[in-house]
Order: C-alpha cells, then structure tokens, then sequence
C-alpha cells in the first residue's frame, strides 16, 4: 500500500457502491460524516427538480425556513442561541421517524410563534391607536386653549364685515366650541409621519388654496410600527377650515397621504373625559401586552435552546438527499448505484463505515463496494495537517497539482520561509515576528473557535508560515548580524583598529556572521552588496537546478524516459554550463586571498577581475580571456567548450523530442495500427421530448490526434521559454538582494532618525525625549519594517516560488479532490 | 471623443449594466422553466439563475403573482443601484426612464379614484419605479385643472401636463389623458437624447421612433368604433418615428385594421407586424397564436438587443430595463400558464438571448 506523503498526491480509485434502497439514507450519512468520497453525478442530464429526491430536499427546504423565521425572530428579540457544544458528528437524524417527529414539532412551535406574533401584533395595534389618540387629545388641547384665549380678537375681527352671521348668536353663550361652531369652523385632527409633513402641508395648501388653518406638533416619543417594526416620528396635526365640502377634502387627502385620523369632540368636558377614559384603556391594554410578549418569549427560549442543533440535522439530511440524486437506481436489483473517487489507502475504512451503516438499520442485505478501472484522470488529493496547510495553500493559489505529480509543497516549507528570510533578515525584527507568530500557535484552541475579523483570520491561519519566517529571519539576521540594524557582538571582533591607522588589522576570523566590525565602516555597503548580490546568484541558481532535477521524478513516475534524454539532460547542462559556471567563479573569487603579496610587495593574483565582465565577454568573445582577467589558468579552452555545450543543448532541447516521436507514430502505423475512428461519443437523448431533447455527449475516449507541427510548435515554445527564463530567472532572483539591501537600509535610518540621537541626552529632557522616541521608533518598526516590508518579502517569495521555481517542473493542471463531508458543509453554511 | 471621457463618469455603471444584462435569462433557461409542472419547481429553476434565493423565505406554495412582485422588486433594487451611483447627465437620463412609470401610475390611480377603488389597494399596484411623494393625494382630485394644481405641479410631469386640452376626468378623456402625456414625454424624452448626441442619441431615437410608431398605430387600432374623432385621433400620435408624418395623415383617416395595414406596409421593417407568414426578428420561427402585441415586443427586444453591440452610451441603461422587464412578463406568462394548466400556450413567451 502506497504511503500518503506530501511529495506526491494520494492515489486514487474510482469506486462504485451498491447501496441498497432501504439502507441508502443512513449508509450516505455515515459517509458523509467520513468524508472521503467525491461523488460523481451520474445523471447529468436530467434536470435539477426531475431527479430522484426532489420532494424530500423541497421538504427540508421548506423546514430550513421555518428554522430561518425563528432565528429572525431571534434576533429580532434578541434571545441568544445556544451554541453547539461537543461534537457535530453525534448530532444526526436516527430514523425517518424522528425526522417526521421534528417536522411536526417545528410546524407546532412555528403555528405558535406566529399565532403570538398576530395577536401581538394586534394588539400592539390598538395599543398605538390609543397612544396616538392620547397624544392627539393631549396635543389638541393646547390647540383649543389658544383658540379660547383668542376668542375675543376672533369675535372682534368677525364683527365688523360680517355682523350679521353673528348678530342671531347668544354672545354672552360664550365657550369655545360655540365660537367654533358658529363660525362654522370644521376642524380634522390626526396623526401623520414626521417625513411627510412637508408634502402633506403643501398639497393641502394647493388643493385648499390657502383656506385652512393648520397647526402640528411633533410627538415626542418615536412610536414603532407594529407591522415593519420600523420605527417612526410623528406629528400630531389639527386642521380648521371652513364649511363641509373642505372638511371632506382633508379628510380624504389625510387618509391617502397616509394619516391616521382622530376625531376629537369639541366639547372640552368630552374631550377631558376621553382622555381620563383612553389613559386608563392603555394600562390595561399594557399590562396585556407584557403578558403576551412574557409567553413569546419563554417560548421562542425554548427553541433558542434547541435552534442550531435541528438546523444541524435538517443541513446534513438536505446534503444527504442532494448527494442521492446524484446515484443511478437500479430498479431491478432495488438498490442505489454510486460512482465516486476516493484515496486508494481509505478502502478500510469506507468498508468499515459501510458495515456500520448496515448494521445500524439492521439490514440483511449489505452495500457492496467495488473499484472501477478508468482513464479517467482522478482528482488531487494531498492531506495535509494544520502545519502543512498553509504551504500547501500557497502551491495551490498558483495551480492545484496534476494527479500524482511531484508537489511543491513539501519544498516550500523550507524554502518559503528562507527566501523571505534572506530578505527579511534582521534578528531583532526575527524576534519580533516569531513572538508573534508563537503568540498565535500557543493560543490556537482559543482563537479557532470563532475569530470574526477577517485580516486577523489571515494571519492566524497563515501563522505557523509566519513561525517559520521568523525562525529564519532570526537565523540570517545572525549571519548579517544586523539587530535592528545595529551589530551584535557575542564575540570577539576579527579586526583590531590601531590608533593612528585608517585601516583595521584582521587578527582572526569572526565565528559566526559577518564581523560586527563591518558596521560604520566607509566600505561596509561595498561589501554587504557584493556578497548578497553574490549569494542571490547562488541562491537562485541551486534552487532552480533543483527544479529541474524534480521533472526526472515526474518523468520516471509517468514513464516518459524519452524527455529525461531530450529535456531534463539538455536543459540541465544549459544551465549548470552558463549559470552554474558563474556560481563556480563566484566561489573560486571567494577562496583566493586577493590580498597576498609576494616578497617584492606585489600582489601575487593580480586585481580582481569583474564577474559580470566574465560573463559578457564569454559570449562575446569565445575562447580569449584577457591575461589581466584571468581567475585560473586554462580559463579560456574552459569557458570556449562550455559555451559549446550549451549552445549543443538548444538544438538538442528543440528538435529530438518531436522527431522520435514521430519516428515512433510511423512505426506504429506502418505495422498497421490506426487511431479508432472519430465518432467515439455517446450520444443519449431522451426519447421523450419532454425534457426539450436535451442532447448529451460524454467522451469515452481521448485519444488525440498525433500532429507533428502541433508538437513541434510546442516544443519551440518550451525550449525558447526555458533559454530566455534561465537567464531572465537568474536576474530575477537578485530581488533577494535588492530587498534585503532596502531592509537594512531602512531599518538602519530608522534607528539613525529616531532613537539614536536621544541616547546621548541626559536629564529629565532626555528621558522624555527617548520615551518619545522611542515609541516612534517601536511604532514605525512594527507598522512599516514588519508588515510593510514583510508583506512586501512575502510577496516577492511567492513570486519567486510560483514563477522562477515552478515554472521549471510543476504543471498545476489538477482539480481539486472535494469530498462530500458534513464537516465541510457545515463551515460552508456558516 | 466621448469615448476617451465615458468611462470617467459612468463606465461602471455601464460595466454593472453589462454584468445585469449577462444574467438576463437565455434560451436554454427558458426551456428549464417550461418543463416545470408546478411553481415550486419553477422556484428551484429560477434558484440556478441569478435570480438566486429570491423566493427562499416564502412559504409554498406560492403564487405567480408573489414571483412576478419579487422579480419585480429585485428589477427595482438593480435599477436603484444604478441610479444612486449615477452622475449627471446619466442621472437625469435614469431620471426619464421613470416618467414612464409615474405617467402609468398616475393613469392607474385616477382610474381607480374614478371607480372608487380602495386607495391603497391601488397604491399597492403602482409600479415602485414611479413612486413620488405626493402621489396618494391624486385621488382627491375631481378634473384635471384641480389634478395639475394640487399634484402635479412640482411632479417632473407638470410641462407634459400643461398640453392636456381635455378637463374633465371620465373613461374616454383617462385615455386621451394617458396618450396626450405620453406623447408629451417621447417628444420630450426624443429631444433630450438628441441633445445627448452621439451614440447614445443615435440609438434611442431608433428605439423612441419605434416606440413612437407602435403608439401610433395602437391608438389608431383601439379608436376604431369609439367616440373620438379623427382629428382628435391625430393629436394623439406623437410627432416623431418613421411614420411621421405621412403616415399620420394616413392613419388619422383609417378606419379598420386592413387599412393600417395598407398604410404601415410601405415601410419595410414594420411590414411583419401584419405579416402572419413571415418569421418573427428574433428567428425563431413564429407560432400562429402571435398577436401584434407580441410582434411589438419582439422588435422591441430586437432593437434593445443591438444597443449592446456599441459602447459608451447610455442606450443600454434603457434597453436593460426594458429587457428586464420584458423578461419578468415572460416569467410571469410562464408562472401562470403553470399555475392555470395552460401548458399548450407556455411557448408564447418572448426569448430574449
């Protein structure tokens, strides 16, 4: 049995299961809670509301509502819902029965809840009727009060032009309403939104020409609508206006414009009456409605308690019956036919749960697994833990892996966090990162239960790549030994810097790093970019060699010797010819002390010659090296045959591959072998025109076509694409460098600008001062060193994995292996 | 020229509209939702399309008209969006689409007044489009002055209200009032696209004239045998499209459906209106049952169709919500020819893509 590693994806089987038709539900279930089978869909032609289980899943929908209003209803009166606690898996329905049991309890507490919600709605209803009633009479009777007080200017200003309307009137008769009603004044009183009073007034004013007299004022407490809960401010209004006609006209233009109308005895007793009699209406009426709203509560408490585990249950039969409609039925043997693809190591345990399933519903006739031969190409399944998952995600983000093929995944777990560290690296800002990154690996149980900040989320699932990261930055940070882009000294300096000399002494070799001795001094960035430019070069250049070594494995494994001769062996010498050359020189320049001088003083090597130089003239002029340049005798005949060699390689990479394979295609065919013929469709149609002759084709075979200029075009692009990377890659991995150069650099002002001058201040001012700066600086490190710098080395990681490494052997052609799994399903909902 | 500064303003609207436009229902669809037996299956099938879980809260089983108020309400949303985000003159554009609608609510709510309906029954009918705030007070109105003095004139609608010859408010006046303002907002809505220019004036004067054209020859068709005059008649047509303005003078005088004909042959691209035996303009061969109206739509889908061929113009904004609309009927017809067991007549609808 193969073992399940990150190097390649698990193998695959296509499996078809015989389900029998009574132990299916539970037989799926019990899959569903294993998780390990991707089903395939059996009848892709029909219809989506035509198969099999349409009725149940439309039943579990319809429940799945019923579920959703009271969650609404929920949170409407904001009752928490109880959690899920322990584990998922035991929560599943046993039996058809309980599944109709819940059905009828859910209808039964639904019928309930809206039955309450109606009544309280009425009477939520009335309640505001009355309230707006009050306030109308209470409002109103200011109205009424002013128009008493004015009475006398009233009367007054009538008097005089139309004496005689008031002539036949008892003058001494005077209250209020009498003036009112022998002016013949009509008055309307209601309420209305606050939002529409401006239109309200206005139309009025059109539609009466001016002939009104309107008064509002603006109820203080928002009054909530009982039917769309929203809540509203509004304005209780009092109209007079002259003469029935007009009266009737408000009236209507009131009620269309969406105001609640109150009438209002003119009779200052009445009114005083009905508003001791309405006040007393809306205590009992609230008493009532706390009762009400008591009962609905405990109620909807009790389905709190219970919400998330039915929607549990009524999700995971809903996925049940959805992966049923994708089974054959078998209606002669009654039983379910199943096809999907599973990891070829699972067998045991799919066999086990299968058993499980059968016995639990105490079935006679067990379901019968079975492996099916296929070209089919399976999907990519890699498992991966909580460490491995997220390396693995950034492999997957570029391309999932083909079935089978080497997975760069394995590698990334180291190389990932190298790259970025050689461009992170600083062993203070290491520190800092891996602080972090520990922070949210030691808190993880805490963190996973529900983290609702989406940055955050990030981080935390990307947090043992940021471990790593850190781990290594913390490592190259001792190697530049930069600290904060100060140096670090745990031992004793190499150099000794006399006293009157401007060049420092070596007297040993600094054990770990580079000298801390390199740091303030005037050629210091001389020689930290000559060495990481250098060490770039080298960098990329195993890494990529190591790309390519990787397309053997998958060459061997897919049995294509034919490109180990014509691709891996070519392309592999190009490289290590031109670029393994130049990494050869780069350490050989390393090894020899420029330095030494012979017994007349004179520099026994000569100046060192300019790499860069090297390898331009190397192709610019073959076969001569200019005695002043020269790093080893023979340099010349050495530089001339590996040019060749590469050159040789070209034609190589470019022609073998397609010429024996066509050399081969015509020694099939000559011995009378031919492609089977083109029509090896499968063509179904239904053969009642109901379903409006949907035609469905499924390709048994694919057989291709061989096509010599296809493959040589192909050919031509791999091998133009792979010569102009090699060199262009090369270059790229100097971004190393460059973003190393600009870390320290940066961190290096920061300290300069920042911390470094309150050091030497002394006194209260200095301790200010260095507090001040110091939280400064510690910010500035944190937000742009750490997460902007980091962010940025992190991206050009990803770049340098996903174009200069993977491009040299990952294809990233595969689907993913997505398994029908209630865990799955369930975060997915969520 | 326009094109190197449309995008500033309104190219993401036009990229929304082109997004809105790419979820219309195809034919494909279409054939999924005339196979459904009952509603239910009709909400499953609209739940693969963009319609998504619209229907997801209501309880079954459900009716036609529930699916059409949604659909309609998620029409409304789209357009909503669009207009929010839109700057002028888009927004002024956006803003003329919706006369149409308030034209139509206003129509609805003084015919309703006029046959003492339930005002808020009716304000429940109008079409969310064309709400504005003064609207119920419609229903208070007993003539057209007092209409125009109390309502309309702070209404967008006021300058089209000014030309109504007719005061009083009874059947036949309700619809020379919908035609008179209806003419008055295509010659205005014509003019102001021509101002537009360019593509976007080129584009909407093909589909207004056809819009125009169409009004014409129905208020012809439904003068026959009524109390309005030809001369009256004549007033009504809009005074742009290609049959103006012979075609008028023709169709003022006509008097049965033979002699519309006749007059409208002569222009070629309208010749398959009374043509039964020719193929309709979307290709697809035409049943017998199509009626005039249907041919109508058809040609309208067709010229809202082609607007999308060009870019940066506003046309599109037009022929998406017509689209829309012409797909939330079809939905519609489909829905109750399920709900009435009327499968033999489902197949009337109107493909679109």
């Amino acid at each position: 049995m193969p073992y399940s590693s990150l190097f390649r994806s698990e193998e695959m089987s296509l499996i078809q299961l015989y389900i029998p038709q009574e132990t299916a539900q539970p037989t799926v279930a019990e899959l569903g809670e294993l998780g390990l089978i991707q089903f395939r869909d059996l009848n892709p032609d029909v219809n989506a509301f035509q198969r099999a289980f349409v009725k149940e899943i439309r039943r579990f929908d319809e429940m799945e509502r019923h579920l959703r209003f009271f969650d609404a209803q929920l949170t409407k009166s904001d009752i928490p819902v109880r959690p899920l606690t322990g584990d998922i898996r035991t929560i599943h329905a046993r039996s058809a029965q309980e599944i109709d049991d819940l059905e009828e309890k859910i209808i039964e507490h639904e019928r309930r809840i809206t039955q309450m919600n109606d009544s309280y709605e009425t009477l939520q209803k009335q309640y505001l009727k009355l309230t707006e009633m009050r306030y109308v009479l209470q409002e109103t009777r200011v109205f009424f009060d002013e128009a008493t007080s004015r009475q006398d200017n009233i009367r007054n200003s009538f008097d005089e032009p139309t004496a005689p309307l008031l002539e036949q009137q008892d003058l001494e008769h005077g209250s209020e309403s009498l003036v009112l009603h022998h002016l013949n004044l009509g008055f309307v009183t209601g309420v209305i939104s606050r939002a529409k009073m401006q239109t309200f007034e206005r139309i009025l004013w059109r539609a009466l020409r001016g002939n009104l007299y309107l008064k509002y004022v603006e109820i203080d407490e928002p009054i909530t609508d009982p039917e769309t809960d929203e809540v509203l401010e509004k304005n209780v209004f009092i109209i007079f206006a002259h003469g029935k006609e007009l009266i009737n006209k408000i009236t209507k233009i009131s009620e269309s414009l969406g105001a609640t109308l109150y009438p209002v005895d003119s009779d200052p007793n009445d009114r005083d009456n009905n508003l001791t009699e309405i006040t007393s209406q809306i205590e009992a009426r609230n008493s009532v409605l706390q009762n009400t709203k008591n009962v609905r509560r405990t109620e909807l408490i009790k389905i709190a308690e219970d919400l998330n585990i039915w929607m549990t249950i009524i999700k995971k039969e809903k996925a049940i019956y959805h992966t049923m409609n994708l089974f054959n039925y078998d209606s002669g043997r009654k039983c379910l036919i199943a096809e999907g693809w599973c990891p070829s190591n699972d067998f045991d345990k799919i066999n086990q749960a299968l058993r499980n399933a059968t016995e639990q519903s105490g079935s006679t006739v067990p379901s019968i697994l079975n492996e099916l031969r296929t070209t089919k190409e399976p999907p990519t399944f890699i498992r991966v833990n909580k460490f491995t998952v997220g390396f693995q995600e950034i492999v997957d983000a570029y391309g999932v892996a083909k079935y089978r093929e080497v997975n760069p995944g394995l590698f990334t777990i180291i190389t990932f966090p190298f790259l970025f560290a050689v461009m992170f690296g600083d062993f203070g800002h290491g520190m800092l990162v891996t602080a972090a990154a520990l922070y949210l690996v030691i808190r993880e149980k805490k963190f996973e239960k529900g983290i609702s900040d989406e940055i955050f989320a990030t981080f935390f699932s990307g947090r043992y790549i940021i471990l790593l990261m850190g781990l290594f930055s913390i490592y190259t940070g001792l190697i530049y030994n930069d600290c904060f882009s100060l140096p670090l000294r745990f031992f004793p300096s190499g150099f000794q810097w006399h006293d009157n000399q401007t060049d420092a002494q070596q007297i040993g070799v600094y054990p770990i790093g580079i000298d801390p001795a390199w740091h303030g001094s005037d050629n210091f960035l001389i020689f930290t970019n000559s060495y990481k430019m250098k060490m770039s070069v080298i960098l990329g250049v195993i890494q990529m060699s190591f790309g390519i070594v990787l397309t053997v494995y998958n060459y061997t494994y897919f049995k294509k010797r034919l490109s180990i001769w014509a691709e891996f062996i070519p392309q592999m010498l190009f490289m290590q010819c031109i670029f393994g050359y130049l990494v050869f020189t780069i350490i050989l320049k390393w090894s020899i002390n420029w330095n030494e001088r012979d017994n007349n003083g004179e520099l026994v090597h000569g100046t060192p010659p300019g790499l860069l130089n090297m390898l331009i003239y190397m192709f610019l002029q073959p076969g001569v090296v200019a005695e002043e340049d020269k790093l080893y005798p023979g340099q010349g005949f050495v530089q001339f045959m590996l040019i060749c060699i590469a050159l040789i390689c070209v034609p190589w990479m470019l022609l073998t591959k397609p010429f024996i394979m066509r050399r081969d295609h015509k020694k099939i065919r000559s011995q009378g072998y031919h492609n089977p013929q083109m029509d090896t469709t499968r063509v179904s149609t239904d053969e009642d025109n109901e379903h409006g002759g949907a035609v469905v084709a499924e390709e048994m075979f694919e057989v291709e076509e061989f096509d010599f200029g296809e493959i040589m075009i192909h050919q031509c692009i791999h091998t133009i694409e792979f010569c102009l990377g090699c060199i262009s890659n090369t270059a790229s991995y100097l971004r190393l460098w460059a973003l190393s150069l600009a870390h320290a650099q940066l961190s290096s002002v920061l300290w300069d600008m920042t911390l470094k001058p309150t050091l030497g201040m002394s006194g209260v001012l200095g301790t200010i001062a260095f507090i001040i700066a110091f939280t400064l600086w510690f910010s500035l490190t944190v937000f742009i060193l750490l997460l902007m710098e980091g962010l940025s080395a992190f991206l050009h990681a990803l770049r340098l994995h996903w174009v200069e490494f993977n491009n040299k052997f990952y294809e990233g052609t595969g689907r993913k292996f997505q398994p029908f799994s209630f865990t799955l399903i369930l975060k997915d909902g969520d | 020229m326009e094109a190197l500064y449309f995008n500033v303003n309104d190219g993401y609207l036009e990229g929304i509209v082109r997004g809105y436009k790419s979820a219309i229902l195809n034919t494909t669809h279409y054939l999924n939702l005339t196979q459904c037996e009952t509603l239910d299956d009709l909400k499953l099938q609209l739940s693969a399309t963009d319609y998504g879980n619209f229907l997801a809260n209501e309880p079954s089983p459900i009716a036609a008209s529930t699916i059409h108020e949604k659909a309609t309400q998620k029409l409304v949303d789209e357009f909503k969006y669009v207009r929010n985000n839109a700057m002028a003159p888009l927004s002024q554009f956006l803003d003329y689409l919706t006369y149409a609608y308030m034209i139509d609510n206003v129509i609805l709510l003084i015919t309703g007044t006029l046959h003492e309906r339930d005002t808020n029954e009716l304000l429940e009918r109008c079409h969310p489009l064309g709400v504005f705030d003064t609207m119920p007070a419609l229903c208070v109105a007993t003539n057209v002055t007092e209409l125009y003095e109390t309502v309309m004139v702070e209404t967008p609608l006021a300058p089209y209200f000014q030309k109504i010859s007719v005061n009083d408010i009874d059947e036949l006046n309700i619809e020379i009032i919908r035609n008179t303002l209806y003419k008055a907002y295509l010659e205005d809505f014509y003019d102001y696209c021509k101002r537009i220019g360019g593509v976007t004036g080129e584009l909407m004067s093909e589909i207004l004239e056809f819009e125009a054209d169409r009004r014409t020859i129905n208020i012809t068709i439904n003068s026959f045998d009524t109390e309005l005059s030809r001369d009256d008649r004549a007033k009504l047509f809009p005074n742009l499209g290609k049959l103006y303005p012979e075609g008028h003078m023709k169709l003022a005088r006509a008097d049965c459906l033979d002699h519309v004909k006749a007059v409208v042959e002569v222009w070629v691209e309208y010749r398959p209106f009374f043509d039964t035996t020719l193929n309709s303009f979307g290709g697809a061969a035409t049943s017998e049952a199509k009626t005039l109206d249907d041919r109508f739509f058809e040609y309208e889908v067709h010229l809202n169709k082609l607007t999308f061929q060009q870019q940066f113009h506003y046309a599109i904004f037009y022929a998406f919500l017509k689209l829309k609309e012409q797909e939330i009927r079809n939905i519609l017809w489909i829905a109750e020819c399920i709900s009435q067991g009327q499968k033999e007549k489902i197949n009337n609808y109107i493909a679109i893509f």
